[in-house]
């Protein structure tokens, strides 16, 4: 099959490394123009992340094409040879197939699960077609990599539970409010976290933002940042009657909203849901308060557990998707091995309609002397002897394909048939 | 057999394959088989309609009669009301509920479906069949309510016990589940109060007084009673998610509860067969 896949990624090489070569790869000069000069290589790929390095590659029979593909990492890596052959993983047919299935799939991937990897290995392929490096081979791989993809993700959990921390308080949210959209959200306290809670709240169908701040001047700024609406730290109480989502993260060292605070503000609102997310440490929220009907209290470690429990999750699903995977590379290996028959079964067909052509051409003389449909029959006659006997060696042959053992026969036939013309009739 | 009882058998089957395939939905924890059920469900409910169109048509049946019918008009509405808000809101889960409960019904009411058709005198006015449709039609939308308020106690436990689960994303959003509540109470309420008023008038007529301190009556009017203080509660003090879904739920096993006392201790005018 000659196929070869040479790469690095998250688990096998650290970021110093694997940002050397994409950097390499990006600017200096085109991977793929570079590759295909490489004596041997006849098809390549080349995909790059953040988290890996990959180079796919069909190479011809009996050549140095893998050493060439190496020695052309080294260079660019500009580390040692023997450094750079640690980080490095070599693949060859069956398994370079298998584990391109698994990385477009994103069950090699550091999130497992995660979305972007399809999109990356589309973009390498587009290139790969731009810069004609994929032919027959790669095209079919890649396609049915992609299918691998989308079947993986359809037909197990794999991408279906949230597994940060701001995606799982988006799905709470969802699951207690259903639809997002017309929802307001009021963040108390700056942070990284919250505001990235926001924005996908936001995202989702979020409506309108509050912030608050100890420092007004400080919430006046992040409201701007949200195109939200500034609110005084001392009337909290007042638009938590309004907002139905509360992210706290403040650095305050009581709390910021006690038990009595939420019971009392849960009456004003007529009881309508109430969910509060409390990522400060220490807490800003008390906890008693999500004793309280109707009030849903999450904080950063409630939601750190789902997210594990998820990721616990997708692991258990990553184990059909390897199934699928598993029997996607065998369908593509079948795949390959007709690809070989196919065109062995075509040329002899057409030597045979060729000798039957030839044959009826030289007894025209005294066929001219029969009937019209006596001359027809001659004809359907001889086709049918000559298809008959090529039936059961091309059954034979497509059998033969299936078990992975086609290559000989196929030799055998294109000899005895002389298929390849006048060079093996040496 | 005739072409009613046809549909009507049919129905019952897809009645079961729908349940079936919801139970094995919730099972396999995903929602795609629940999909499938919905369209069954869909199917036995159509199959359903055409069976009381024939009968309607054909023999002149009303099907608010006879306590039998009666009880499959019960389950037609529930599908009916359930599918309505499948269109509307994203619940097709709380179809697992629903379903084994109309599909139970529906079992109950074959045993003497089809029977033989005589009318006694005192049935006999048009006021019976409003009466009995508007009580059917509000308490199938109680029974909705209730189940409802079942899978919203389900779901609030699991957002409350802060677990990963799988079930708490396969079953409907609380706030559409409060929803469905909200619309069976505001709507049940004063189709069974017009129900109730009906019945009371017909009492009248034919036996003389509007009450008759019937067990039958006294449950209706205590059914009647709870739902209307828990629609009251809602609209006035807005009352809900948890509480409510709670008190649904204490109601419906509550009359249910008497409902089975009184069947089997008390006798009642309120019969006919």
């Amino acid at each position: 099959m000659n196929l070869i896949l040479i790469g690095m990624n998250h688990k096998t090489a650290p970021v110093e490394i694997r940002e050397r070569l994409s950097i390499a790869c990006n600017e200096g000069f085109n991977p793929l123009d570079e590759i295909k000069a490489i004596p041997g290589v006849g098809e390549a790929l080349y995909l790059s992340t953040c988290n890996r390095v990959e180079i796919l590659a069909r190479t011809q029979e009996h050549t140095d094409a893998e050493e060439g593909l190496k020695s052309m990492i080294y260079r660019h890596g500009n580390l040692g040879e023997e450094d750079m052959a640690r980080c490095l993983y070599v693949y060859r047919d069956s398994a370079a197939i298998r584990h391109l299935f698994r990385v477009a799939a994103s069950l090699d991937s550091l999130i497992m699960g995660e979305p972007q990897i399809l999109g990356q290995v589309k973009e390498a392929y587009r290139l790969a077609v731009d810069h004609q490096a994929a032919g027959v081979i790669l095209n079919k791989l890649l396609h049915r990599a992609f299918r691998v993809a989308k079947r993986v993700r359809t037909e197990t959990g794999i991408a279906s539970h949230a597994v940060s921390v701001s995606y799982a308080a988006v799905e709470l949210a969802k699951k207690i409010f259903g639809n997002l959209k017309g929802k307001k959200v009021l963040l108390i306290g700056a942070g990284e976290m919250s505001e990235l809670a926001a924005r996908h709240l936001i995202k989702h169908g979020g409506d309108q933002i509050f912030v608050t701040n100890r420092t007004h001047e400080r919430a006046i700024q992040m409201a701007a940042d949200f195109q939200g609406v500034p609110v005084d730290f001392d009337h909290i109480g007042d638009s938590l009657r309004e907002v139905d989502i509360v992210i706290s993260s403040t650095g305050a060292t009581g709390y910021i909203l006690t038990y009595d605070m939420v019971a009392a503000v849960l009456k004003r609102r007529k009881n309508r849901l109430l969910f509060l997310i409390d990522i400060a440490v220490p807490r800003d929220i008390d906890p008693r308060a999500g004793d309280i009907d109707n009030v849903y209290l999450y904080n950063m470690d409630n939601l750190q557990d789902i997210a594990d429990d998820n990721m616990q999750i997708r692991r258990g699903e990553a184990e059909k998707g390897e199934l699928i995977v598993a029997a996607e590379t065998d369908r593509y290996i079948e795949w390959f091995n007709t690809l070989t028959v196919v065109p062995t079964i075509v040329s002899l067909k057409e030597k045979a309609t060729g000798i039957i052509h030839a044959e009826l051409e030289r007894a025209n003389g005294w066929l001219r002397n029969l009937r019209e449909e006596d001359r027809e029959g001659v004809e359907i006659l001889a086709n049918a002897i000559v298809n008959k006997i090529l039936h059961d060696p091309m059954t034979c042959l497509k059998e033969e394909s299936q078990e992975g053992s086609a290559l000989a026969y196929v030799a055998a036939i294109r000899r005895l048939f002389r298929l390849d013309g006048s060079r093996d009739s040496e | 057999m005739d072409i009613d009882m046809l549909l009507y058998r049919g129905a019952l089957l897809a009645y079961l394959l729908s349940t079936l395939t919801y139970i094995f939905s919730l099972l396999i924890r995903r929602v795609s088989p629940a999909r499938a059920a919905t369209w069954m469900l869909t199917g036995a409910f159509g199959l359903h309609t055409l069976f009381f169109i024939v009968q309607w048509l054909g023999k002149g049946y009303n099907p608010f009669l006879r306590i039998h019918d009666i009880l499959s008009c019960f389950a037609w509405v529930m599908a009916g009301v359930y599918l309505t808000f499948q269109l509307r809101t994203k619940t097709r889960v709380l179809g697992a509920f629903v379903s084994p409960v109309v599909f139970v019904l529906m079992i109950v009411s074959s045993i003497g479906i089809g029977g033989s058709m005589t009318v006694p005198e005192v049935l006999k006015g048009g006021l019976v069949t409003i009466h009995a449709m508007l009580s059917v039609v509000g308490e199938a939308l109680f029974a909705v309510a209730s189940v409802a308020g079942f899978v919203y106690l389900i779901q609030d436990g699991l957002i409350k016990s802060k677990k990963s689960n799988k079930f708490i994303k396969l079953f409907p959003s609380l706030q559409d589940l409060d929803r469905i509540n909200h619309f069976c109470l505001l709507w049940g309420v004063p189709l069974l109060t017009l129900g109730v008023v009906a019945g009371s008038i017909w009492a009248r007529t034919v036996w003389g007084s509007h009450w008759q301190w019937d067990p039958k009556q006294i449950w209706t009017l205590t059914a009647w009673l709870i739902y209307a203080v828990l629609l009251h509660q809602r609209l006035a003090i807005g009352w809900k998610g948890h509480k409510t879904a709670m008190l649904s739920v204490a109601a419906f096993v509550l009359l249910l509860a008497t409902l089975l006392v009184e069947k089997s201790f008390f006798t009642t005018i309120h019969r006919f067969y």
